[in-house]
């Protein structure tokens, strides 16, 4: 089940928990507008090569569309479709006055230039200019695409629109971007982590950390919980795993990280596979890294009590009933990962406005983003006895379900 | 009480007694009375027991059901005419838009003569069953409408009340 799939899933599971009906289901279910555009470039050798751009807009009954872009030799229409409507539950759930979009174009950057990428970036702005921009759907950093690309956007959007920086976000510092982006849904996590971890009796300090996962998100999340007084026992990327029940001195594995390239190798600790991080002897595991990596198997394993999604539908539904059936707490996704779009919305608020928050204004907003918005579905889980995801998804189409009666179909 | 030659022949010409001739026609207003009712004044009242099919010979009425205007009605129309088929009470209230006169045809001597397989009152009925028919039809439309745009509003509201439970 692909993570659209996953999410899909979990939406028809708390709307018909809601019984809100087959036709407003569909309704809510169903995308604004599908845009799928073709991406021609010219390669630096001469060569012509046409890509498929997709850009899906899911809802926009509480604001502008806001998502990612991804280029990625799997981008699809299904797919995007999917990570659309997660787009639209998840800024509802943190309450932010946007809708959900997602996009991206079908291609595999690590085989482009430099200077191919830029023109494939500008190219497909060029198809797309017209049904995106600040009051219309803002684009933001997805897999492979990087503050420099938000960048070209910017630049390339303006030049028919003038001057726009706030028609993307995960914006380079030195361009209109926000203090706190790059570190923000690490941090999101870390505030999550103290609500609930506050709520079964527990803190921070002293908790023992999986973390699979050591790029933006993971990486942060381990520095930060680790100031925090956490104990970070277990840590993964693509190249392997490292783990030590004292726990990880972090500080020198980001700096084994910034040398090598990989947490693979570091001194302070035992080698292990990937996935042993998974079931690492933890009391809270964060996968942060890709989706499906729970499966029903893995979640038997699993021994923490509580699991962050620092990754999109790191849990597969069958996962998410085991977890359910032993008394593991799951923080969704929605909730858990949400701090990224948050001070995306930070970041946005300040271009429209032409301001400049300081960083800590933007990691206060933020901690009271994840906390009013970790208390509302915490509250929905209480009295209606749901676990935390369906309570999140609950909120969300209740948000987006005012949003769409109040303006009328 | 018989009703005059002239007035026979114009009644005739009335589609749901158009299929008389004057001889039957003649036989089946047999018993009518002719009635006058001052403007403003109610010919009958929802609920009213029912006796007598009516036609309207002069005037204009306004036929109203709970308060709701379902047809104004002028010469030669035809009121009452369920009372033929069921006996049941009036299902609508009649008044006078003007000074109107009416032609009354007792109920109670139309079923006798149907009773008695009288040809006119079983042509009669037969032509009414066709105008019924048609009022059916149109009734349908426009409850197929009403409950559409109902139900359109009724989903939306559901959904809102359905939010409204879930205390967001």
């Amino acid at each position: 089940m692909t993570s659209a799939e996953a999410a899909n899933h979990y939406f028809k599971k708390a709307a018909r928990i809601m019984d809100v009906g087959e036709r407003i289901e569909t309704l809510l279910a169903t995308p604004l507008r599908e845009l799928k555009v073709q991406v021609s470039i010219e390669l630096d050798n001469g060569e012509i090569r046409t890509f498929s751009g997709y850009r899906i807009q899911h809802d926009n009954a509480r604001g502008p569309m806001k998502g990612g872009l991804r280029f990625h030799p799997e981008v699809d229409g299904d797919e995007t479709l999917g990570l659309a409507s997660l787009m639209t539950w998840k800024t509802a759930v943190v309450n932010l006055p946007y809708g959900g979009a997602k996009g991206g174009i079908q291609v595999d950057p690590g085989k482009l230039s430099l200077k191919e990428l830029e023109r494939l970036t500008r190219k497909f702005v060029d198809q797309l200019h017209d049904v995106i921009g600040p009051t219309r759907d803002i684009p933001a950093p997805d897999m492979n695409t990087n503050p420099q690309v938000m960048a070209w956007i910017m630049d390339q959007y303006s030049k028919y629109h003038g001057h726009s920086p706030a028609v993307v976000t995960g914006k380079p510092l030195e361009l209109y971007g926000s203090r706190g982006r790059e570190a923000a849904t690490g941090r999101g996590l870390l505030f999550v982590a103290r609500e609930i971890l506050r709520d079964v009796g527990m803190g921070v300090k002293g908790t023992r950390f999986a973390i699979q996962g050591f790029g933006n998100v993971g990486s942060h999340a381990a520095r930060l919980l680790a100031e925090d007084g956490g104990v970070v026992v277990a840590v993964s990327d693509v190249h392997g795993g490292i783990q030590s029940a004292r726990g990880l001195d972090v500080p020198a594995l980001f700096e084994h990280v910034r040398r090598s390239g990989s947490v693979k190798g570091f001194p302070g600790g035992t080698p292990c596979r990937g996935e042993d991080v998974l079931v690492a002897d933890c009391d809270v595991l964060v996968p942060a890294a890709l989706g499906g990596v729970i499966t029903r198997q893995v979640a038997a394993d699993v021994r923490a009590r509580i699991v962050l999604e620092g990754a999109n539908a790191p849990c597969t539904p069958e996962a998410d009933e085991v977890f359910e059936k032993k008394g593991v707490l799951v923080v969704p996704d929605i909730l858990a990962n949400a701090g990224g779009v948050t001070v995306s919305y930070f970041e946005w608020v300040q271009n429209l406005q032409h301001v400049t928050w300081e960083e800590e204004r933007v990691n206060g907003e933020l901690e009271r983003v994840m906390k009013e918005a970790y208390e509302k579905v915490g509250q929905i889980s209480r009295s209606r006895k749901l676990p935390l995801r369906t309570s999140a998804y609950v909120l969300a189409i209740g948000r987006v379900g005012k949003a769409t009666v109040l303006r009328g179909i | 009480m018989a009703i005059e030659t002239q007035l026979v022949k114009k009644l005739v010409q009335i589609p749901i007694f158009g299929a008389l001739t004057l001889g039957e026609a003649a036989d089946f207003f047999d018993a009518a009375s002719e009635v006058a009712v001052d403007k403003g004044k109610t010919l009958f009242r929802e609920g009213d027991s029912s006796d007598a099919l009516l036609v309207i010979l002069d005037g204009e009425v306004l036929v109203t059901r709970k308060g709701v205007e379902l047809a104004r009605l002028g010469r030669h129309a035809v009121l009452g005419e369920m009372s033929i088929v069921d006996g049941a009470p009036r299902s609508a209230t009649a008044t006078g838009l003007s000074d109107v006169k009416l032609l009354k045809v007792p109920s109670a001597r139309v079923q006798q003569q149907l009773k008695a397989d009288n040809l006119a009152a079983l042509k009669v009925v037969s032509h009414l069953a066709g105008v019924m028919s048609k009022r059916l039809s149109m009734i349908n439309d426009k409850l197929a409408e009403a409950l559409g745009q109902d139900k359109k509003r009724e989903e939306l509201a559901d959904f809102s009340r359905t939010l409204h439970r879930w205390e967001f």
